[in-house]
């Protein structure tokens, strides 16, 4: 077995969240692949919880889709989750006996798994550890037990996680640890399904993508963050205050959004690497500071961990419906690119992409992450960091100091730019229309000019091929586009389809905005068939395609609103469609 | 060293002729070559009204941004360079009302920044409307049968919140003004300045410099003692009645600076940092 989807549902203090990072910490270590989820119900502190951990012994793209192993500690909790932990019949069921169900009356609507074990788990605990708290251990030794994973790597962990709290705590963990792997082989499954071990076993980063944004920020040279609480944003704010100081920089907790980007639109201003990050509320907040760091044409990044919209929406629940609000908003003719990762991975990527292209093109750069990124823990290959060029401000020279103006007109459009403390660069920076000088206009020529400046700087990024990732072969007729989280599982569908002998090509971008028009022409010009992937209730990078090329008529958008990301089997069945739609003759397509 | 004139742009004010504005920025140009710092190292921040073009009637580095917002982008520069000499002005409506909510937590941050309000109690370029120190039952276009609203009174305020330099001048007394705003400028922390700049073709007629002149009392001449608190809030009681003129309060163990509490703990953390190309060694499961 290559690959391994487990989903777990308990009450607050089962630790079951703790459980799930025990198992991917002890994966990583190993040279696994694996994301990890997490949900929670609403309440702040207590009340139901659950994760899911995917482990591979391949590159994982995606949290998968039905579960392989599901673990109730309590069936409440566990049906709480609905659509988020999938159940089919060749799920492994584990439950807690405590909860006095027997194993033909589980309550699970519609599959009838083959393999469902009651496990005495609050017993175990017990027995080793003296109280119920240990449950979560001895889940992890079931299912090193039933799957053979990570077995010294979780043992280790486990010596390491309670190391603080004395010997006695350590060997009692492990015993509970012990008792779950005996139960497990005392109790085999019907067919053995053990893990493979992963291709090269080395340890592996983990991290989520809010983390992830931090550190490359970090990387990229930021040296100024101002923010304000919000979920599912705030971990970047809360790394970076750990982190920055260290390396000279400063983080403000703004009193509100506004102030956050406003702060770190001044850092900016005074010449800093400067970032702020929100989620689509806060985004809203941000707009007009964002419309006056266009027009006084300063780097700014700006990170949007998109959740459920409109307004307060879905606080916990990834959604990509804030496409339009990153592309469109702030008033008047305003233009800035917009990013989206598409992992914890390229995360990376792509935040000290959004730094260089602020700081080169003196632009905002919004980079549109969601919750499922942002909060999702997940393994990352070593990253070759000596090939990341960063770039800086074009500054003046000394000789453009002796008649600097500051919004000089240049065949690029990007002008140098001073900063205070730089003798001889004096400008006013300013919201209101200026001349090249900076001072203000309301001439309808120079107004024109500066528009039309603002937008030729950033006319090259279209051209930008490696902010898109397209595979497959150039004249497939079946073509799916997908960003975002959605993005990774349109890998996995591609490489399941390609596998299964489907003709098709993908394309993935970071860049989402502006539209690369030539690029997505060049894309489509086969294609006859297919699809835009993407969660929210409009399809808007659909929609966003059609008012700037032709998207051929048979690409449809497959969208819908968030909270449950799209499952790749899901995405599969619309792919098989779509093959059996070309493969009708001409006529009968003609006629429908 | 330096003179008014080496601060003193060539652009020429919007301001109508005789509008209080023209003195402050002149108590400004004053203010800075006492002090002494070159232009190219002070950061001038301004929102948006009539007054919040003041920066670019001077040489420094100006950035005049949005309505309201001229305190967290001045928080944003000062943080990044704290050697920087940062000023930040505006009205009373840019400052009390639509940004109202940021000058409480400039405050309580603590930062070397000098606020300096032009307060004529009226909004002057949107053309005569009712600003939130607008004194009751002042009728206006947008309160024709006189304003139902109590004025805020920004000195209380800003005392209340904790400011450790709290002043008010008026261009009505030039030599005044220009101190306040040279010790304002020199206090090392947060100093609020509220000056009573009147709009000649909006505000009343008892807020024009002619009666500044006559109303005026200098907290000098009260024998007040800045350094009294208490004093001072209760002396800024009297906001709307009476023109007092001077430091209101000014703390006398200045409390520590955000900036210089930051500075600080960079220093203190500067050798437990990974180089910054290593900084995903963090991620690497040990």
């Amino acid at each position: 077995m290559d690959d391994l989807v487990v989903g777990m549902a308990g009450s607050g203090g089962d630790g079951i969240v703790s459980a799930g990072e025990s198992l991917i910490s002890a994966a990583a270590y190993e040279g696994y692949s694996a994301i990890m989820t997490k949900s929670f119900g609403s309440q702040v502190r207590g009340g139901e919880s659950s994760c899911r951990v995917r482990i591979s012994t391949r590159r994982v793209h995606n949290p998968g889709g039905l579960l392989d192993v599901a673990v109730a500690l309590n069936w409440e909790d566990f049906l709480n989750f609905g659509a988020e932990l999938p159940v089919s019949g060749d799920t492994v069921v584990i439950y807690d006996t405590k909860t006095g169900v027997a194993p033909a009356d589980i309550p699970l609507v519609g599959v009838a798994p083959k393999e469902v074990f009651a496990v005495p788990i609050a017993e175990m605990a017990r027995e080793a550890t003296g109280t119920e708290k240990a449950k979560n251990t001895v889940v992890l030794g079931l299912i090193a037990g039933w799957f053979g994973i990570a077995r010294l790597s979780m043992l280790r962990g486990l010596e390491k996680k309670f190391a603080k709290k004395g010997v006695a705590l350590v060997q009692a963990n492990e015993r509970a640890f012990v008792l779950g792997e005996q139960f497990a082989k005392e109790h085999p499954l019907s067919a053995p399904r053990l893990m493979d071990m992963p291709v090269a076993p080395k340890a592996k980063m983990l991290a989520d993508g809010n983390d992830m944004t931090a550190a490359a920020a970090i990387f990229a040279g930021c040296d100024f963050f101002a923010g304000y609480p919000i979920t599912p944003s705030t971990e970047v704010m809360q790394f970076l205050t750990r982190e920055i100081w260290k390396y000279g920089g400063s983080v403000l907790q703004a009193e509100d959004e506004i102030a956050g980007v406003g702060a770190a639109l001044g850092a900016s201003f005074a010449g800093k690497k400067a970032m702020t990050a929100t989620s689509g509320p806060g985004l809203s907040l941000k707009n007009e500071m964002i419309g006056l760091a266009t027009i006084a044409e300063l780097p700014l990044v700006i990170v949007d961990v998109q959740r459920g919209g409109p307004s307060t929406g879905l606080p916990t629940k990834s959604e990509q419906s804030d496409l339009y609000t990153a592309a469109f908003s702030a008033h008047g003719d305003v233009l800035r690119p917009v990013l989206a990762p598409t992992s914890v991975a390229d995360t990376f990527d792509v935040t000290v992409e959004a730094f260089n292209t602020a700081e080169h093109y003196q632009t905002p750069v919004i980079i549109l992450s969601d919750q499922e990124i942002g909060q999702r823990k997940e393994t990352v290959d070593p990253i070759d960091t000596s090939r990341v060029k960063l770039e800086e401000r074009r500054r003046p020279t000394e000789s453009e100091l002796r008649d600097y103006a500051r919004f000089r007109m240049t065949e690029s459009g990007i002008s140098p730019v001073s900063h205070p403390g730089m003798k001889g660069g004096n400008y006013q920076g300013a919201g209101i229309e200026h001349n090249e000088q900076g001072n203000p206009t309301a001439s309808g020529k120079l107004h024109a000019q500066m528009n039309e400046k603002r937008f030729r700087k950033l006319t090259p990024i279209k051209a930008r091929r490696d902010l898109f990732h397209i595979e497959g072969n150039p004249n497939a007729k079946l073509g799916i586009v997908a960003w975002g989280s959605a993005a990774g599982v349109c890998r996995e569908v591609y490489t399941r389809a390609t596998a299964k002998g489907f003709d098709v090509k993908l394309l993935v971008p970071w860049l989402v905005y502006p539209v690369a028009e030539e690029i997505y022409r060049s894309f489509f010009a086969s294609v006859r068939a297919g699809f835009v992937v993407e969660l929210s209730h409009q399809g808007q990078l659909y929609r966003m395609l059609r008012m700037f090329i032709d998207v051929p008529p048979g690409v449809v958008s497959l969208c819908r609103s968030g909270a449950n990301p799209f499952q790749p089997g899901e995405v599969l069945m619309h792919l098989r469609e779509a093959a059996v739609s070309l493969q009708k003759p001409a006529a009968s397509i003609a006629s429908e | 060293m330096f003179q008014a004139k080496d601060f003193k742009s060539d652009l020429k004010p919007i301001w109508c002729p005789g509008c209080g504005d023209f003195g402050v920025v002149q108590a400004i140009y004053r203010a800075l070559a006492s002090v002494g710092r070159p232009p190219h190292e002070i950061a001038f921040v301004s929102g948006i009204g009539c007054s919040s073009r003041i920066p670019g009637y001077t040489t420094a580095y100006g950035f005049n941004s949005v309505h309201g917002r001229a305190i967290p982008i001045a928080q944003g520069i000062k943080l990044a360079n704290p050697s920087l000499l940062v000023l930040v002005a505006g009205g009373d409506g840019d400052g009390f009302s639509i940004g109202g909510g940021h000058v409480a937590h400039v405050v309580r941050r603590n930062l070397d920044i000098t606020y300096i309000v032009m307060d004529n109690q009226i909004y002057g370029l949107t053309k005569g409307q009712l600003s939130p120190t607008s004194p009751r039952g002042l009728k206006t276009v947008t309160s024709m049968y006189g304003s139902v609203e109590a004025p805020m009174n920004p000195l209380l305020n800003v005392l209340a919140y904790g400011a450790p330099f709290v002043a008010q001048g008026t261009p009505a007394d030039m030599t005044g003004l220009s101190q306040i705003v040279e010790e304002a400028i020199r206090y090392p922390g947060f100093a609020f300045v509220n000056v009573r700049s009147p709009c000649v073709t909006y505000g009343t007629e008892a807020d024009q410099i002619k009666e500044h002149r006559a109303r005026m009392k200098p907290l000098q001449s009260l024998g007040h003692d800045s350094t009294d608190r208490l004093a001072a809030m209760g002396l800024a009681q009297h906001y709307c009645t009476e023109l007092h003129t001077g430091v209101f309060y000014r703390n006398p163990t200045p409390p520590p600076t955000m900036e210089g509490q930051l500075q600080e703990r960079q220093r203190g953390l500067a050798d437990k940092a990974l180089p910054r190309h290593k900084i995903l060694d963090i991620f690497v499961q040990k």
